[in-house]
């Protein structure tokens, strides 16, 4: 995991009693989102109206007296169902979601090195293209940080078939590329 | 292939509970294979998230597009172009006719003053009629420098980026270059300011 993925311990409860704290889980939680929507397949543009509207309807949320139970898997799961609605840029892009677009290492470090570092993470698309969909959404929630417990809720599955999907999906990359 | 190897995704991401994750951790102690395989999976999710993070990078908001530098420099010398071909092609104003009719009759030429002066050293019994020339050559001078532009200021702005090289300034640092344009085109005055 990076050093920016999201917090373990958010303040699951009492958000809505001060405005500021939903203030402070945007500034914890938009770049982790923002990310996973562009993994999913979003521009840049979309992902930020995403993560706009997903903390648009927090408040609102918090605001009508709602459960103030993990709001982070909460916030995922709005943004994750927002992504599905744009359907069409969905469908169009999810095929090559992890392709392409390393321009950043070329700010680093010699060539070489940058050259290696390309590939590998070349491999890693490559294979992670081989990927089920729940297995790619499953891997990429676990990189926002999020718990097993909240992916699951995110995608509606149990907690144990998300530890089994992550398993999976580890050992297939691992298998099909050498990193 | 050891049985504890499923388990160890969700003990290096810390979903098992205590016991279990006690008995995975002193199995891989000893078992050189799961060992393995741990040092694996932890590199694979490191690679993953570098993966996420590649992304990103380049569709992430405020980063400034690499055109962006170029199009600037491109606009900075199609203005700099343009400056100096309005230098060349300002043609000197024109000069008005008094229109006062003068009791001597009338003084052709293109600048009543120029005439005026001899005409006054010739003539110093026209001296009143000097003087009044006079006058009128700089009412007519008045009238024409009137019609003509004034000192005009053009603002362009330079991004940091089209004169630095990448990295040595931070992003968003816009310079503002100040001209003084003199009426005949020139350049009077250049000034930069951040």
């Amino acid at each position: 995991m990076s050093d920016d993925s999201v917090p373990l311990a958010l303040p699951l409860i009492r958000v809505a009693a001060d405005p500021s704290e939903v203030t402070n889980l945007y500034h914890e939680l938009r770049k982790p989102l923002l990310r996973y929507l562009i993994c999913l397949g979003l521009t840049s543009d979309e992902a930020q109206d995403v993560v706009q509207d997903a903390f648009v309807s927090l408040q609102r949320h918090l605001s009508s007296g709602g459960d103030q139970e993990n709001i982070r898997g909460w916030l995922f799961r709005v943004a994750h169902n927002q992504a599905r609605n744009r359907q069409t840029s969905y469908d169009r892009r999810f095929g090559e979601t992890l392709d392409g677009g390393m321009e950043f290492l070329a700010d680093s470090t010699t060539p070489e090195q940058v050259l290696l570092r390309k590939e590998k993470l070349r491999r890693v698309a490559a294979a992670i293209q081989l990927l089920a969909e729940s297995e790619r959404e499953c891997l990429l929630l676990r990189a926002g940080g999020l718990r097993y417990r909240e992916i699951g809720e995110v995608l509606g599955m149990a907690t144990s078939t998300v530890g089994d999907t992550v398993e999976r999906a580890m050992r297939k990359l691992a298998e099909k590329c050498n990193v | 292939m050891c049985d504890v190897q499923a388990k160890l995704v969700a003990w290096l991401d810390r979903e098992l509970p205590a016991e279990e994750a006690s008995e995975v951790e002193h199995h891989v102690e000893r078992c050189e294979e799961c060992r393995h395989w741990a040092a694996k999976y932890r590199h694979l999710s490191e690679t993953f998230d570098a993966y996420c993070d590649a992304l990103m990078a380049p569709k992430a908001p405020g980063r400034v597009p690499r055109w962006v530098p170029v199009l600037a420099s491109s606009v900075v010398a199609a203005s700099l172009m343009l400056l100096v071909l309005l230098r060349t092609r300002v043609e000197p104003p024109p000069v008005l006719e008094p229109t006062v009719a003068t009791p001597t009759g009338a003084v052709p030429g293109p600048s009543p003053a120029v005439e005026l002066a001899p005409a006054a050293a010739r003539a110093p019994h026209k001296a009143a009629v000097r003087r009044r020339h006079t006058s009128q050559a700089q009412r007519v001078q008045e009238r024409a420098t009137q019609g003509q532009p004034m000192d005009t200021a053009i603002q362009i702005a330079i991004p940091a980026e089209a004169m630095f090289p990448p990295g040595a300034m931070p992003a968003g640092i816009n310079f503002v270059a100040d001209l003084r344009i003199a009426p005949d085109g020139s350049v009077q005055q250049v000034r930069l300011r951040q």
